[in-house]
Parts: C-alpha cells; sequence; structure tokens
C-alpha cells in the first residue's frame, strides 16, 4: 500500500455525501421498527412459554427454536428468494412491483422474527425468575392469569432483564448491515458503492465504522436512560 | 363460612393433604401449625383456588372448589391472603400496590382507591410510606403493607402463610399486633403460624398437620394444656422454648 492517497472528502463530496446520509436513514429506520416488532412478539411469545396451558408453550417453543437456530443471513435469504415463490403468482407479483422498498419490508420481518426469539428467551428466563408466590400473591387479589402477567410479571420480568435487552437492541442495530445482501440501500450498501465509484475503501468502511459506532453508541445511551427510568429499588440499579 | 371435606391431594405418588377436614365459622380464627412440609402452605393455596385438589370438597360461603364450573376470580375476591415473602409488586410504589386489584377488579375509581389505601395505610400504622418502593421498606412495614393489599379487596376472610417467619424479632410483633387487631374485629382468619403467643391470644382453633394430615385440634387451652398426641408434645415443647 504504496502511497495511499486518503481522501476522506469523498464521504461527504457529491454525491456520495448524500448517499451515506440515505444509507444511515435506512439503517435507523430498519433498525427502529425491527427493534420494536421484535420487543412486542418477543414478549409475547417468551409469556407463552411460561404460561399454564400446553398447547400455547408448545407453540411458543417451536417459534423460538425456528428463529434462532437458523442463521439469519439465511433467514433473510428464505424470505427474499423462496418465501415469495411459495405465494400464488399475482401476490408475488404485487411484492415486487406493487410495494415501493419491498425488499426494505421483507428484512423488516426477517430481522424482527429471529430478534424477536431471541428476545423470547431473556423474557423468559426473568420470568422463571420470579417466584411462584408472586403469582400467588396477584392472581389472590383477584387478577386473571392475563392481568397477572399484564400489571405484575411482565413488567417485573423486562426491569429483571433489562441488561441483556440493551444488547439486544445493539445487535438489531448491527444486524441491519445484512440487509445489503438482498439490496437494501442502508450504510454498509452504500459505503460499498461509494468504494465501487470512488475505489477509496479504506475512507468508506471507515466511515462506515464510524456511522455504526455512533449509532449503537446513542443505543447504549437511551437504554441506560429507560433503565434509570424503570430502575426501582431492591431489583437491579445501574451504578 | 369454610368447610373442608375429605380433601387429599397427590403429586405423582406423594400425598401432601390426606383427608383434611375443617369446619371454620365466620369470624372464627383458626391457627395451623406443624412441622416443614406438613403440607400447610398447600392447604392455604388449595382454600384459596390456587392449587387443585384430587379428592374431596371446599365450599367457601356456599361456593364448591370441586366444581369445575366455580368462578375462582369471584371466590378469590372473597379471601385475602398474605405470604411468607410478602410479594408486594417491587416495580410500584406502596400506594399502587394497594389501589391496583380495587382499580382493575373491582372498577373502583382511582380516587376512591386511594382513599380506601390510606385508610388501609392508618390502620397498619405506615400512612408516611404511600410513595415509596417495597425495596425500601423494612420487612414488618412490607408485611403489614402486603395484609393492606389483600384487605383492600375487602375480603371476608384472610388467609395467612407464615406472615412472620422471614422477620427479625423486633418486626414480628408489629405484624402480629396487626393481625390481632383484625383478628378482635371479627375477620375470619386461616393462619399458618408457629407464633403460640398469638395463637393463645386470638385463636379459636388450633390445627396440628404433620405429613398433609390434621393429626390434632383443640381450642387453645386443651390445645397446649393436654395434647393428645406425643407427637403434638414434642413439637409444641420445642417451639415454646424459642
Ligand atoms: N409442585 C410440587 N411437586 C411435588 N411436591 C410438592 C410440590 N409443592 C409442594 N410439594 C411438597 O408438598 C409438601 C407440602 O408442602 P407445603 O409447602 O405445603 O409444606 P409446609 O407445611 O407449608 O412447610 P413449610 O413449613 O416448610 O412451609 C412438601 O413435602 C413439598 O415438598
Ligand atoms: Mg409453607
Amino acid at each position: 500500500m504504496l502511497a495511499y492517497d486518503f481522501k476522506w472528502s469523498i464521504l461527504w463530496a457529491d454525491p456520495y455525501g448524500s448517499w451515506m446520509l440515505e444509507g444511515i436513514w435506512v439503517t435507523i429506520k430498519l433498525g427502529v421498527i425491527c427493534w420494536f416488532i421484535a420487543l412486542f412478539l418477543g414478549t409475547l411469545i417468551g409469556t407463552l412459554r411460561v404460561t399454564p396451558w400446553k398447547l400455547s408453550r408448545l407453540f411458543a417453543t417451536g417459534y423460538t427454536e425456528l428463529f434462532r437456530d437458523i442463521p439469519l443471513l439465511v433467514q433473510l435469504f428464505f424470505w427474499y428468494f423462496a418465501a415469495p415463490r411459495i405465494l400464488p403468482h399475482s401476490w408475488e407479483m404485487y411484492l415486487y412491483r406493487g410495494i415501493p422498498n419491498s425488499e426494505f419490508w421483507i428484512v423488516v420481518v426477517g430481522l424482527s422474527l429471529y430478534t424477536s426469539s431471541r428476545i423470547a428467551e431473556h423474557i423468559r428466563a426473568g420470568m422463571q425468575s420470579i417466584s411462584d408466590d408472586q403469582y400467588n400473591a396477584a392472581l389472590s387479589t383477584g387478577f386473571t392469569q392475563f392481568q397477572t402477567y399484564r400489571y405484575v410479571i411482565i413488567p417485573y420480568a423486562i426491569r429483571l432483564v433489562i441488561p441483556p435487552l440493551t444488547t439486544e437492541c445493539l445487535t438489531v442495530f448491527k444486524n441491519t448491515s445484512l440487509a445489503m445482501t438482498v439490496a437494501v440501500l442502508e450504510t454498509t450498501f452504500m459505503s460499498q458503492q461509494i468504494e465501487a465509484y470512488t475505489f477509496h475503501g479504506i475512507e468508506a468502511t471507515t466511515g462506515a465504522c464510524v456511522v455504526y459506532m455512533i449509532i449503537t453508541l446513542t443505543v447504549v445511551m437511551i437504554m441506560g436512560l429507560v433503565e434509570k427510568r424503570l430502575a426501582v429499588p431492591g431489583l437491579i440499579t445501574r451504578r | 363460612m369454610i368447610e373442608i371435606k375429605n380433601v387429599s391431594k397427590w403429586f405423582g405418588d406423594f400425598r401432601v393433604l390426606e383427608n383434611v377436614s375443617e369446619t371454620i365459622e365466620k369470624g372464627q380464627v383458626v391457627v395451623i401449625c406443624g412441622p416443614s412440609g406438613a403440607g400447610k402452605s398447600m392447604l392455604c393455596k388449595c382454600l384459596n383456588g390456587l392449587e387443585p385438589f384430587q379428592e374431596g370438597d371446599i365450599v367457601v360461603d356456599g361456593i364448591s372448589l370441586a366444581d369445575p364450573s366455580t368462578d375462582l376470580i369471584k371466590l378469590r375476591q372473597k379471601m385475602g391472603m398474605v405470604f411468607q415473602r410478602f410479594e408486594l409488586y417491587p416495580h410500584m410504589k406502596i400506594l399502587e400496590n394497594i389501589t391496583i386489584a380495587p382499580i382493575k377488579v373491582k372498577k373502583m375509581s382511582q380516587a376512591d382507591a386511594e382513599k380506601k389505601a390510606f385508610e388501609l395505610l392508618e390502620r397498619v400504622g405506615i400512612p408516611e410510606q404511600a410513595k415509596k418502593y417495597p425495596g425500601n421498606l423494612s420487612g414488618g412495614q412490607q408485611q403489614r403493607v402486603a395484609i393492606a393489599r389483600a384487605l383492600a379487596m375487602e375480603p371476608e376472610i384472610m388467609l395467612f402463610d407464615e406472615p412472620t417467619s422471614a422477620l427479625d424479632p423486633e418486626m414480628i410483633k408489629e405484624v402480629l399486633d396487626v393481625m390481632i387487631n383484625l383478628a378482635k374485629s371479627g375477620m375470619t382468619m386461616v393462619v399458618v403460624t408457629h407464633e403460640m403467643g398469638f395463637a393463645r391470644e386470638v385463636a379459636d382453633e388450633i390445627i396440628f398437620m404433620e405429613k398433609g394430615s390434621i393429626v390434632e385440634r383443640g381450642t387453645d387451652v386443651s390445645f397446649f394444656k393436654n395434647p393428645k398426641s406425643e407427637r403434638t408434645k414434642e413439637f409444641l415443647d420445642k417451639i415454646l422454648l424459642v
């Protein structure tokens, strides 16, 4: 690497700067949407795994294992290349032609399902660490099973598992980079494209690294605030 | 008020309750004692419909628990329960711990529920703790909140499962005082405890359980003065010594 001519300005020069910004915007959108869907589904599935009903436990266990055990990249390929083929032809055409950015939404499906299975495991672990008598105490006041989970067990369990949830949240944002493999124009894709146009790979990938660092540090900060908000005496406390 | 008729319960081959029968009248206080593993907690949970049983029946106020069509949610509203480890909701402030069930189950307005909660906190002697979290209270205070939480649903019966055995000695009295007042106000109570001072003062009947069955019962005087079985005598000697 003799006399490599650094040219950092490619990161903001026209048109590359706006490519980068578009990429960042897509990464953030993808991460945020997937995170909230995954949190909702994960909490639901994690709860179903500890309920007293066999059928719901069976379903939730199947769900968790299915989406947790297959590599994310393979799942994305499945949703992108295989799943649409299974649909009736007219639906498949609608998916590709009728929905703008269909590849974006396909990644939303894949990444949300994958992440939700991991969140479900954390939620389940949190719930299993809550004593039986805590459930009994809530039931003894006249709560239904649903109310017991809704008002007592889920809010309690989420507080217990905030540290691993923070890690999951970071992982979602990092995993959005796999979306480039199905042509979603997110940060990684854009940095690769800049590299292809300018032959300035070092600057382009370094730029992507910095972008991910900033995004993940922001996530850590926000989750820290959430943890502080939710912190209650006697449970895990943030030091 | 409560009629327990030949209740038996198994876990696989292991019998946790064996032909337990007992009648509790309105306003009576029944104390249950016995060694660890005797099935005392299990009996309390069966009374509240938290655990099913295989044989016999429990009838509360004319409602049969053996009947699968019984609405357990309704039944539990008649009964408050207090646990050994308090089991307050750690993420809710004291006031919310007490008001949540009246608001969500009885559809009481927040203002009414809070008014009631303050009355109850007054009654158990800690109105100044309303805005704190359970983690900031001592064990004795937490257990008094747990009693207030149960009373907030205006139950006709209160079940206590070793309410003072997780407490330091100096806090036991503050909880027992609340329970004694409750007993004297005419509440029907089933209390699992080894606090024989409490039993002497307010119990109408004392039951000694072992290996899932009731081996001895008596009014307080007969129970302490001349226990019929050798096993009861031994047990009483042990717990009265400490
Ligand atoms: N889910 C379960 N499966 C199998 N056995 C159980 C289960 N729950 C309780 N038991 C057994 O039932 C018996 C009675 O338990 P229980 O908790 O009622 O005892 P206890 O009289 O309350 O004792 P302690 O004073 O220790 O609280 C015990 O031997 C216990 O091991
Ligand atoms: Mg017990």
